[in-house]
This record gives structure tokens, C-alpha cells and sequence, in this order.
């Protein structure tokens, strides 16, 4: 990438990390670069906060449990 | 659908996608046999790295979006490095996760199941909504100095365009939005002390039974796996539930209403006549919202139908000529008014024609009309309809004026939309009244076939043309024309008219013109509007100045009004002495005999002589020929002098002024005046007699002592007598003339020369008479002073009579002396025969100088008893008089007291007595 490009992208990172800090979202930069990318990419931004929000949760919930497995 | 088939429904228009999914699973599953769908993410399983079936669910995923090759690959990885960020967030005591734990792969898994189940954003794709309701979001929780920071950074943000830049910004922002809603709600989560459920194996299970159930055949469904879901389940089955309830669909029901509004009957919209309203039947099923919606909105349409049926009524009624000009102009208005509303209408049904998109899909802002849109577009032609309605059941029963000051009422409103609507009824209303008004103040034209302004005119005759010809009609008028400002209109039209009909000038023409024109106006027709009242007022001012001005020119140069008021002064009010003196001498033998023997031939002859012989002569011989004699209605036993009088005769239009009233009232002050003058003439008259001349001094020298003495205190008695009455007959004759006519008349011309118009003119002639008629005790509360004032007028023409007898009786005393002296050759022995006498003149017989002594002296004693009781009643009369002088309060009668009581002899007279 063009050094203009790469400047553009990291004051734009900038302003989301700013932005996202505000909203106290709990992302740190790294994160928040690569969730940038999947949506640019074209993902659904509502699927990735799902899978944000499930793979942050607590602990307890790793526990194994076994789900009937009533599906074929 | 069963077994894996049912993880996915596509829209039907992925059907040759879902053959190549098919293809896809066969392949797989002869590959690697059957595997239970459902696992756990977590659950620990000996698959070391994702399965292949969720790589190829992922893949065919990817694929449906139509994914380069190497956009695919960095996918995998950035969904890989994600995973292994948020793994290694989770909390402090958290290792790293290594991308070679079981965990991780699970973790992995479980998030591409997640990405790949989520096939359409539920919300438009608006980068500034977002940004604007995350503001909104922390402005008002408090947070406003964040909201300022945020506002800010998304500018910038939304600034970068161009290589480097984020492209789908939108996603970005939703993204962190989502996050931290999730993260409050998390936190509310966590405090809260219920412990929730296993919640993955429980999304796992319910998320596939939504899954199942949503099945539609017309829309995609939405899963999601937090708690707005339940909310889109619970609308899902109210939608279904409203469907089966309303057999009409909204879209009918929207445009019935519609047509209700103008007052047409739906196809399920009906107006029933009980209820009086617009309803939709009871057979028709609705849900009882839908009902009571309508039944609202038709309220407009049963308002609609009202007003037009008035408007209606009327138009049909005009032929008959039961409805004014001014009810017509109302019903321009109000057509104009439906003409507006009727382009709403226009509007709102060609948007009706929009299919109404269900309650599960997404409405979007597009043209549709739903019931409840149709009530917001509604609202604001409902009060204007109210509005309407209202008006028309006031304005029903009125006309005019009236209904003009009705609007007016009503315009009187806070609210500046109804303030606006009245007002622009108002301007059309009015427009009428004011062109009547115009006409009127211009040109004299009362065109008012409906009789609707507030001027009647009647048919009258000439002369009481100015005072009833015309007046003003209280119920006509608005409240926005002042009362001063009607009668100023009244009068100006009542002077143009009058100086058409009476005064048969048409000099008005030029004055009105000149009105207009000086006040911007033309002549012609509508110029004048509501809410112009300056204009208005300008118009109608100029106008009666000038119409009055001219009014007056022409009765005082053309009719010579002041001449008319003078010669009337100077005969009915014995105002020119020297005509008044002849008349008097030559016409006081007639006046003596009985009223039927008298002829006014002869009168009018003496008149005219009297006029002849004085300095009337000089006057103008229009003033003249209308001095004229009257003889009034008289009974038997009336002298002439009751029955005489002057008049003058005020030809049209002078008549205005001198009523037959007014004519009246001159009679009376003429009848008083002569009255006086007839007693001051006697008095003059008895001193003519009474002066010292040689028969009575003669008589003096050859009377016996005792009747010298006698014959003296009776003259002396009778002299004193005279003086005393003709004192007071001078002094109250003077008082009349000039305290009360000179002052009043001199008030009366400095009131002329100001007044401004003929009312003016007539209330000052007015206000003269009646000052003159008060002070001259004829007023009706001098009554009692009025008739003491005429005893003593009959008693003093009594005493007149007896003086002349007396003196008579001297000079027959006198011959009779002479006679006897006479026969005796001795001249001086006459006198002394004189003093003879008797009361009765015709039976003298020649006596002897103590027979005439005799009688003479019995002559005196009666004359002098006779004069003494004259005198006695005399004086209390006058007493009785001047004491009642001073107790008159509504007249100021101090002059006359200090006229009659100079010396102050009466006061102390009456002070010595009491």
C-alpha cells in the first residue's frame, strides 16, 4: 500500500479506536482492525457481534454440557 | 422438510443454489458419513480442526456471496485471528490460546456457524442513522460531553475517503454500537441475580426450532439469537391474528373512509341515518380498533356533509331572495375553502392506491396510506371542518350585518390558524356591506334589496325627510364599524339625500369625488375590504366633511337660513318695535270685540298696513310675504286677543328645522309676548289718562275740602298703584327682551357659526328654543309662576278699566260742576257740580252742589274701595310672585328678582309681615 493509503487506514483505525472507546466496547485496537476488515470484506455486522459477544463470555459457560442430541 | 435439509431455507430464487448445495452434501457425505449437526461448540470432540461440513457450509456461504479466491483465504484468516484475540481477552486470568487447542477449534467453529447463519441486515444500511442514534443514545443517558467527542470523531471518520479507508463504514458503526449495547445488557446480566440458563445449548436448540417455524412463503426469515427476537415473534403473531380477524383489508377500509370524507357512501362505509355518522355495519367483521378508527375519521365526513348541504341550501334559496349578498359571499368563501380541501383529498387517494406492505416486512418509507397515517394527514382539515360547521350553524338563521359581526365574534380567536381562516372568510363577507357602505357614503344609493345593512330608509314626506327619513339599524350592524362611525355614515348618506330630494342640488356630486380622491379611492366598485378599517374610516370622514360643508352652504346662501331665523325673531318675537307698536294701536279695538265677528281679511289688512307704516318696510319681500295672521280655533265667548296671532311660513327645506313643533312652540312664546305687550299698551294707555292735565287740576280748586281731600288720596291711591304695576310689567318686559331673547339669540348665532352640520344645526335651534321657553316661565315646571304670572295680568287690565271709570267719572264730575255753574252764570261754581256723580252714568238729574257733593264723594268711596282691594290683591300677588322667584332651581331668574326688587322694598315688605 501506498504510504498515503497506509496513513489514511491508521488515522481511520484511529478515529473507530476513539470512536469504540467512547461506546465502551471493550475492544482493544488489534481486535477492532480485524473486525474492520471482516466487515469490509462484506460479513454481516450483526453476525460478528454475535460471535463477539459468545466468544467474551465467562467462563462458566465453557463447562461442558451435553445438548440432546435429538437432531438428526 | 426434515434431517439436514432443514438447517437452511432459502428464498425461492436460490433454487440453483440450493442444487448445488445439494451436490455439495451428497459429496460430503459420501466422504465422511453421517455426523450429528447439533454439537456443541465446546463440547470436547476429537476433531482437531473444523469439520469439513462446516468448512463447506462456510465455503458455499462464501460462495453465495460470490467471493474472490484470495479474499476467501484472508477471511479464514482474519475470522481465525479474531477468535484468537477475543479468546485471549476474556479475562485476566485467561492464557493465550494457541491455535492448536481444542477450544480454539471449537471456538472457531462455532463462529463461522454463527457468520454463516446471518444472511441480511435487519436495518437500512445508513451510516449517518447510526451515528445520529448513537449520539442521541449518549446524549441522553447523560453522557453529552461523549456525544460531542463521538459527533466529532465521526465526522473525521466519515471524512476519509479513498484507498486505506474503511468502505463499509456503516458496518463499522453498527458493529460498535451493537457491542455496547450487548456489553450493558451484558452487565445488567451479570448483576442480576438470576442465573440465566445455559443459555448456548438452549440457543442451539430453540434457535433451531425457530428455524423450523418460521417458515413463510413470502418473506426471509430473520434469526437471531438475542432478545429483540422475541419481540419479532410476538409481532409475527399479531399480524397473523389481525389477519384473521378483519375481513376487509386496510387498503379497502382506507379508501372507504376516503369517500366518506366527501360525503359519498363506501362499499362498507355507510352513513347511517340513526346514529347520524358514518359507520361501518356490524356485519362487517373488523377488529374493534379498526371500528373505532373509522368511525373517528368519518367524523370529518359527516362535518363535510354539513357545510355542503348549507352551501347547497343556500344556492337553491338565492332565487327566492331569502339569502343575502352577504350569505352568497359566505358561500364562496366556504367553496373555496372545500376546493382546498378537496386537493387533499386528490392527493391522499392516489397515495391510497399504494399496496399496504404487511406487518412483517419492513416498512420502509414509502408512499402508503394505513388508517393511521390517514389520521395524521386528516387531522388539520378536521379542524377547519369544525371550524366550518360551527360557523354554519350560527350563520344559519342570520343575515347581514349580523352574520358579518357573528364571523367577527368568532375571528377573535388565539389560535392564529382559525385567527387566519375567519380572517379570510371575514374579507370575502364583508365585501358587500362594504360596497353598500361606499355607494351609500358616496353617492346617497341605498341598493339593499335584502335588507341587510344597517341603514333603513322609509318613505316619508319632504319635509320630515332628515328626521325620520332615515336611521340606523342596531341588529345590522358589525361590531367593526364603531357607533360613531355609523352615525357619521347615516348622516352623510341622509345630507346627500337630502340635498337631492329637498334641496334639488347636485352640487354633492363634485364633493363626493373630491372625497374620493383624496383618499385614494375611486368611486367604482370594491375598494374597500375588511381589515381596511383605516381606509374605511379616511373614506367616510373626507366624505361627510365635504358633503356636510356643502349642506350648510346651501341652506345658509340658498335658503338664507340665518335671514329666515332673524325675520322670525323679529316678528313672532316682537324683536322690531316700532311694526310691533303700530300693529298694536291699530289693531286694539278690534281685537276687543268677540273672536267670531272678526275677520282675518281685515287683520291681514292692518297688517300689512302696520308693516307699510314702520321700518319692516324695508325688509325683503320674501320675508314678507310669509309674515301671515292666524286666527285660531276659537269657542264662544273669546275676545279676539285670545285668539290672534303671527305666523311664519318656513317653506321646504326650512321646514326641517321649523317643524310644525317648532312652529308651535314659537306660538306659544309669541301668545306670551303679546300678552305683555297688551298689558304694557294698557298701562301706557291709563297714563295718558292718569298724566296731570287741566280737568284734574281744575278740579282741585272749587271742590269743599273733605271731597278734595278724598278726590286726591284716590288719585294719589290710583297713581301709586300705576306706578307700582307699571314697574313691574316694564321691568319683566325688559327682562324678556333682552336677558332672555337678546342672550339666547346671541348664543344661538355663535352656535351657527360652528356648527359643522345640519344635526348640529338642528340641536342648536333646538337648545335656543327651549332656553328661550324656560326662561320666560313656559317651561313645564313653571307652571304655577306661569299662571300667577297671568292673574296678575288680568288683574292689572282690571285695574286698567277701573282707572278709566274713575277717570271718566272725574271728567263727567267736572262737566256736571261746570254745568251747574253754568246754569248759575257763575263759571267757577262748575267745578263743584263735577263732584257729583254716580256710578251710573245715564241717571244725572241736576242738583243742587250738595247733592253732586254728595255723590261725588259716594263716587270716590267706592272707587277708592274698589282700588283698595285692587291694590291689596295686587300686592299679594306680587308677593306670592317674587317669592316663588328665588326657588326656581332649574331656571336662574336672579335677574328679574334684582329687576322687580331693587330696592329690596318687597323682601322687606314680606320680612316686616312675618
Amino acid at each position: 500500500m501506498d504510504p498515503e493509503a497506509a496513513r489514511t487506514a491508521r488515522e481511520s483505525l484511529d478515529l473507530a479506536f476513539q470512536m469504540s472507546n467512547i461506546l465502551d466496547t471493550g475492544l482493544d485496537r488489534h481486535t477492532l482492525s480485524v473486525l474492520i476488515a471482516l466487515c469490509d470484506l462484506g460479513l454481516n455486522p450483526e453476525a460478528l457481534t454475535a460471535v463477539v459477544k459468545e466468544l467474551r463470555r465467562e467462563p462458566f459457560s465453557s463447562a461442558p454440557v451435553l445438548p440432546p442430541s435429538s437432531f438428526p | 422438510m426434515s434431517g439436514p435439509n432443514m438447517e437452511y431455507v432459502f428464498p425461492k430464487r436460490w433454487k440453483i443454489r440450493e442444487n448445488r448445495f445439494q451436490y455439495f452434501r451428497a459429496h460430503v457425505k459420501s466422504k465422511k458419513g453421517k455426523r450429528p449437526y447439533g454439537l456443541s461448540p465446546l463440547q470436547n470432540s476429537t476433531v482437531a480442526e473444523p469439520t469439513p461440513r462446516f468448512l463447506l457450509l462456510f465455503t458455499f456461504y462464501i460462495y453465495c456471496r460470490e467471493m474472490e479466491e484470495d479474499d476467501q483465504q484472508k477471511l479464514m484468516d482474519l475470522v481465525k485471528e479474531l477468535v484468537v484475540r477475543l479468546l485471549s481477552q476474556k479475562g485476566p486470568n485467561s492464557v493465550p490460546q494457541d491455535p492448536g487447542s481444542p477450544q480454539f477449534h471449537a471456538s472457531l467453529r462455532y463462529a463461522l456457524r454463527i457468520l454463516s447463519s446471518h444472511l441480511a441486515p435487519s436495518a437500512a444500511a445508513d451510516a449517518d442513522a447510526i451515528a445520529e442514534s448513537i449520539k442521541r443514545h449518549l446524549s441522553n443517558h447523560g453522557k453529552s460531553s461523549y456525544a460531542l467527542a463521538f459527533a466529532d470523531l465521526y465526522t473525521k471518520f466519515a471524512s476519509k475517503t479513498g484507498p486505506g479507508s474503511v468502505n463499509n463504514k456503516f458496518g463499522v458503526l453498527h458493529l460498535l454500537k451493537i457491542i455496547s449495547e450487548d456489553r450493558i445488557s451484558a452487565w445488567n446480566e451479570v448483576n442480576s441475580p438470576s442465573l440465566l440458563p445455559n443459555l448456548e445449548c438452549l440457543d442451539a436448540e430453540v434457535g433451531d426450532r425457530w428455524r423450523v417455524s418460521h417458515e413463510r412463503d413470502n418473506g426471509v426469515s430473520l434469526v437471531s439469537k438475542d432478545a429483540e427476537s422475541f419481540r419479532k415473534v410476538a409481532f409475527k403473531e399479531y399480524a397473523d391474528l389481525a389477519k384473521e380477524e378483519s375481513e376487509v383489508s386496510e387498503e379497502l377500509l382506507v379508501r372507504d373512509v376516503l369517500y366518506a370524507c366527501q360525503g359519498i357512501d363506501g362499499k362498507y362505509v355507510k352513513f347511517g341515518t340513526i346514529v347520524d355518522g358514518y359507520i361501518l355495519p356490524d356485519m362487517v367483521r373488523v377488529p374493534r380498533a379498526t371500528r373505532t378508527i373509522v368511525r373517528k375519521l368519518c367524523e370529518l365526513g359527516w362535518l363535510f356533509r354539513k357545510v355542503k348541504g348549507y352551501i347547497s341550501e343556500s344556492m337553491d334559496r338565492f332565487p327566492a331572495e331569502d339569502v343575502g349578498t352577504v350569505g352568497q359571499a359566505l358561500c364562496a368563501a366556504l367553496q373555496d375553502e372545500l376546493s382546498e380541501y378537496y386537493k387533499l383529498l386528490a392527493i391522499l387517494e392516489a397515495q391510497s392506491m399504494n399496496r399496504i406492505p404487511l406487518v412483517s416486512e419492513s416498512a420502509n418509507s414509502g408512499n402508503y396510506l394505513t388508517l393511521r397515517r390517514l389520521s395524521v394527514w386528516l387531522a388539520e382539515p378536521l379542524v377547519k371542518m369544525r371550524l366550518m360547521a360551527v360557523l354554519v350553524d350560527k350563520c344559519h338563521v342570520l343575515r347581514g350585518g349580523a352574520m358579518a359581526g357573528t364571523i367577527h365574534l368568532m375571528a377573535q380567536h388565539g389560535d392564529p390558524l382559525i385567527h387566519e381562516f375567519m380572517k379570510r372568510l371575514l374579507t370575502r363577507v364583508c365585501s358587500p356591506l362594504f360596497e353598500m357602505v361606499r355607494s351609500w357614503v358616496l353617492e346617497g344609493e341605498l341598493e339593499d334589496i335584502f335588507a341587510e345593512f344597517f341603514i333603513l330608509g322609509q318613505q316619508v314626506k319632504a319635509e320630515s325627510l332628515w328626521r325620520e327619513g332615515y336611521r340606523l339599524h342596531t341588529g345590522m350592524l358589525p361590531p367593526f364599524i364603531s357607533n360613531s362611525l355609523a352615525l357619521k355614515i347615516l348622516r352623510t348618506g341622509k345630507s346627500i339625500n337630502f340635498l337631492r330630494v329637498c334641496c334639488e342640488d347636485r352640487g354633492w356630486a363634485e364633493a363626493a369625488m373630491e372625497a374620493a380622491s383624496a383618499v385614494g379611492t375611486t368611486t367604482r366598485r370594491g375598494s374597500l375590504g375588511y381589515g381596511e378599517k383605516e381606509s374605511l374610516e379616511s373614506l367616510v370622514d373626507e366624505a361627510a366633511k365635504r358633503i356636510d360643508r356643502h349642506l350648510l352652504n346651501v341652506m345658509y346662501n340658498r335658503y338664507k337660513f340665518k335671514e329666515h331665523c332673524l325675520a322670525i325673531k323679529r316678528y313672532l318675537l316682537l324683536g322690531q318695535g316700532d311694526f310691533v307698536q303700530y300693529l298694536m294701536d291699530i289693531i286694539w279695538p278690534e281685537l276687543s270685540e268677540p273672536a267670531n265677528t272678526i275677520g282675518s281679511f281685515k287683520l291681514a289688512g292692518l297688517l300689512e298696513s302696520a308693516i307699510r307704516s314702520s321700518n319692516a318696510q324695508y325688509d325683503e319681500q320674501d320675508v314678507l310675504n310669509r309674515l301671515r295672521v292666524k286666527m285660531m280655533p276659537h269657542s264662544t265667548g273669546d275676545r279676539g286677543w285670545d285668539v290672534f296671532s303671527l305666523e311664519y311660513d318656513p317653506r321646504v327645506p326650512l321646514d326641517t328645522i321649523f317643524t310644525e313643533s317648532v312652529m308651535a312652540k314659537y306660538l306659544r312664546i309669541f301668545n306670551f309676548l303679546w300678552k305683555l305687550r297688551r298689558v304694557e299698551h294698557a298701562l301706557i294707555g291709563a297714563w295718558k289718562t292718569m298724566k296731570p292735565n287741566c280737568i284734574t287740576s281744575q278740579a282741585f280748586l272749587k271742590l269743599q275740602q273733605d271731597v278734595k281731600m278724598q278726590l286726591l288720596s284716590t288719585l294719589r291711591r290710583c297713581q301709586v298703584l300705576w306706578n307700582e304695576m307699571n314697574h313691574f310689567v316694564t321691568n319683566l318686559q325688559d327682562y324678556i327682551m333682552l336677558e332672555v331673547l337678546e342672550v339666547s339669540w346671541l348664543n344661538f348665532s355663535l352656535e351657527m357659526e360652528a356648527a359643522k352640520d345640519l344635526d348640529d344645526l338642528l340641536m342648536a335651534h333646538e337648545k335656543y328654543l327651549s332656553s328661550i321657553l324656560e326662561k320666560s316661565l313656559l317651561g313645564e315646571r313653571s307652571q304655577s309662576l306661569h299662571k300667577s304670572l297671568f292673574i296678575l295680568f288680568d288683574l292689572i287690565l282690571r285695574f286698567r278699566s277701573h282707572a278709566d271709570r274713575l277717570y271718566e267719572g272725574i271728567l263727567e264730575l267736572q262737566t256736571r260742576t261746570g254745568e251747574s255753574s253754568l246754569a248759575s252764570k257763575d263759571k267757577n261754581k262748575l267745578q263743584r257740580h263735577k263732584n257729583d256723580g254716580t256710578l251710573e252714568n245715564g241717571s244725572w238729574t241736576t242738583e243742587g252742589r250738595k247733592g253732586l257733593t254728595h255723590r261725588a264723594s259716594e263716587f270716590l268711596r267706592n272707587m277708592k274701595r274698589d282700588l283698595d282691594s285692587i291694590a291689596k290683591e295686587y300686592t299679594s300677588l306680587l308677593e306670592g310672585f317674587l317669592s316663588q322667584l328665588p326657588v326656581q332651581q332649574h331656571i336662574d331668574l336672579k335677574f328679574l328678582m334684582f329687576r322687580l326688587d331693587f330696592t329690596e322694598f318687597y323682601s322687606r315688605l314680606s320680612l316686616k309681615k312675618t
